[in-house]
């Protein structure tokens, strides 16, 4: 039996204003311990929606999100606020660190919030990872003084740093150039190798998509396909994923 | 997560302030040019009043206490005991049994002084010169120590001797008289008294210094009075004079007792609206400093929705969200404060040594600690519109929107 770490069941999402928009529709899915999985889907089809919903940013209007064991239902943002400190990493497309700190204190700001002044410790944890990922020069830099790939480096760093359970990351790449995308996804997948840190990835590029180890696409607010990289082949799973009928593979 | 107290809010609000210069730096001047004006505002009219009070009594009774007949009041005939549980007299135009009311007033221990005094009118002559002059005989220490003749004494020695007066320093000027120097005082009938310059004194108010003082009985058998002519009172607490004299007033039914109050109307009226006013003044300073810090912090608010989408993605809860802006207002209110209250001395000291004022200002920890609380309470609680705004941000909002 696999290890599933996030599991939700008839996940519906509607943004209620003027009209309501109702967006995601009866999600059932699975995301597996330690895993690598991408997610997919024209513009517009709930990526972000499901994402931040499954991040427990946003509130779903129904169903159930099984985050490693704890039920997650429909609930006060503000009460998962320590869950998602401990437990969740971010890193979106834009970086969202704050101008007022330095990269190395951005990096430390999920402990602050965690738990006050950070250890010793945690400040050589903080620079070890940076030098992993080749930013410890930056240490002293204010985020205005970063490249965008820099940032979303210092960002790679903040989502590490509480040693999260889950990562989620939303077109972490999308707003870099080709070059420093690639080193910011290698990174990604060698975080994911490395540490077992299980990662949910939302990306427009198929060859991104294609890094991970199960793919779901999203159309229309409906998981279409199911895709297990290693077990299709990536030949195979670039095919599916041009194709445009809908398959599920049960994972 | 628990166990040791997370305070990375004040961390946060700090940071926010300190990046935020130019915003900080101008609220924290606004709030300490209020408190500033409101400490300098209420020392100098504390001062101000301070002064004016010891002026008129200062050194001077507080409570008299006079022959009934000097106001037109039918004597009661029947001879209650109250007046010092026994009346020998009636206290027509003199007051016969003094020697009771001093008792009697010297056991309250809101009374500092109480002592009995003679007084007369008469001339002096010296040469040519003949002016007329207002003759007071005071019994003993306590006596001199209600017109402070002790401390008021320019030369000579504050005593009683019989034959020696102590002069007011404009009639002592007027006559060009010195210690030691002799002079004829006269009194209405014609009788005249050989007496020696003891000492002389200046109590400051003109009225006073145009007094002669010499020992009760001198003046008694001077001007051939058979008992005291006033019992003079000084108390602890000035303001609680009237209320002391209208309780002596009910237990002493043959005197008439007034208080400096009584007489002095128009001086407490003018220092009750001088105090309004400034109390008014102190109002809008604090009024205009809370819409200054809450304008100032809405606008860090709107600025910093970012962060703090971001810091609660990460983990910070509504209250600490809402936390974040109290403690800025409460840090600005406390840098304002103490810039203020530097500001405030400073502008006290250069008031002090650069103008020639005859009264000081009145600084105390009323005048001091007030503008502090004030300014203090009004930042947190300005803070609040702020803070309210900032725990209602869900994070989501700004992830969204980028
Ligand atoms: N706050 C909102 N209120 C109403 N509708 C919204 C809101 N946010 C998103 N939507 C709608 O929900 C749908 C899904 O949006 P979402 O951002 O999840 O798409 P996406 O798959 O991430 O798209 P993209 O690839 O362009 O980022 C869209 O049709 C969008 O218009
Ligand atoms: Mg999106």
């Amino acid at each position: 039996m696999a290890d599933v770490i996030l599991k939700t069941s008839k996940l519906n999402k509607t943004y209620f204003g003027k009209v309501d928009t109702p967006v995601l529709f009866d999600l059932d899915l699975q995301i597996l311990r330690g895993s690598f999985t991408a997610l997919i889907g024209p513009s517009g089809s709930g990526k972000s929606t499901l994402l931040n919903c499954l991040g427990l940013l946003d509130p779903q209007t129904s169903g159930e999100i099984d985050f490693d064991g704890r039920l997650i239902s429909a609930q006060n943002v503000n009460d998962l606020a320590g869950f998602r400190n401990a437990h969740i990493g971010f890193i979106f497309q834009f970086h969202y660190l704050l101008p007022e700190y330095t990269a190395y204190e951005n990096i430390l700001l999920p402990c602050w919030i965690r738990g006050g002044r950070p250890a010793p410790e945690t400040g050589r944890e903080a620079l070890r990872i940076m030098e992993h990922i080749g930013i410890e020069k930056l240490k002293n830099k204010y985020i205005a003084e970063l490249s965008g790939g820099q940032q979303q480096r210092v960002s790679i760093a903040r989502a590490l740093i509480n040693r999260p359970k889950l990562i989620f990351a939303d077109e972490p790449t999308g707003n870099l150039d080709r070059e420093s995308g690639h080193a910011v996804l290698d990174l990604m997948a060698e975080l994911n190798r490395e540490n077992n840190v299980t990662m949910v990835m939302v990306t427009h590029d198929r060859d991104v998509a294609l890094r991970a180890d199960y793919i779901y696409e999203l159309v229309d607010g409906r998981i279409c396909k199911f895709l297990d990289v290693k077990k299709m082949g990536k030949t195979a799973t670039a095919a599916a994923i041009e194709s445009r009928t809908c398959l599920i593979e049960e994972p | 997560m628990k166990g040791k107290k997370n305070r990375y809010e004040w961390m946060i609000a700090l940071r926010f302030l300190i990046k935020g210069k130019g915003q900080t730096l101008l609220i924290v001047l606004g709030i300490a040019v209020g408190v500033a004006v409101q400490f300098f505002l209420a020392s100098l009219i504390g001062g101000l009043q301070i002064s004016l009070i010891g002026n008129t009594v200062g050194s001077s009774p507080h409570i008299r206490i006079l022959p009934a007949d000097r106001i037109a009041k039918a004597l009661s005939s029947s001879k209650t005991p109250s007046d010092s549980g026994r009346v020998l007299y009636d206290e027509r135009t003199e007051i016969y049994s003094w020697q009771q009311y001093v008792h009697d007033l010297k056991k309250d221990p809101r009374i500092l002084h109480a002592a009995p005094a003679a007084n007369g009118s008469g001339f002096i002559e010296r040469g040519v010169s003949l002016i007329p002059v207002f003759v007071k005989g005071l019994s003993d220490a306590d006596g001199l120590a209600i017109y402070k003749i002790k401390d008021k004494i320019v030369a000579g020695i504050p005593e009683l001797v019989s034959d020696s007066a102590l002069l007011g320093k404009s009639i002592a000027d007027r006559l060009t008289l010195a210690i030691g120097d002799k002079f004829y005082l006269r009194n209405d009938r014609g009788d005249q008294v050989f007496l020696r310059v003891g000492g002389i004194f200046d109590l400051g108010a003109a009225a006073g210094n145009e007094l002669v003082v010499m020992s009760m009985d001198r003046v008694r058998s001077f001007f051939t009075i058979e008992g005291v002519s006033v019992i003079e009172v000084q108390v602890a607490d000035v303001f609680r004079a009237e209320k002391i004299a209208r309780e002596y007033g009910r237990r002493y039914e043959r005197v008439k007792i007034e208080s400096w109050q009584e007489k002095n109307r128009e001086l407490l009226t003018a220092l009750r609206s001088q105090s309004s006013s400034s109390i008014t003044i102190q109002f809008f300073v604090i009024i205009s400093i809370s819409l200054g810090i809450a304008s100032v912090l809405a606008i860090a608010a709107v600025q910093k929705q970012r962060q703090l989408g971001i810091l609660k993605a990460m983990g910070t809860t509504n209250r600490s969200a809402s936390k974040i802006f109290v403690i800025q207002g409460f840090l600005l209110g406390s840098a304002g404060s103490l810039l203020g209250m530097a500001f405030g001395l400073l502008l006290a000291y250069g008031f002090i040594s650069g103008t020639e004022v005859t009264f000081g200002l009145e600084i105390n920890a009323r005048t001091l600690l007030t503008p502090i609380i004030l300014a203090l309470l009004a930042s947190v609680i300005a803070s609040t519109i702020p803070a309210r705004r900032a725990a209602k941000l869900s994070p989501i909002e700004v992830i969204r929107n980028g």
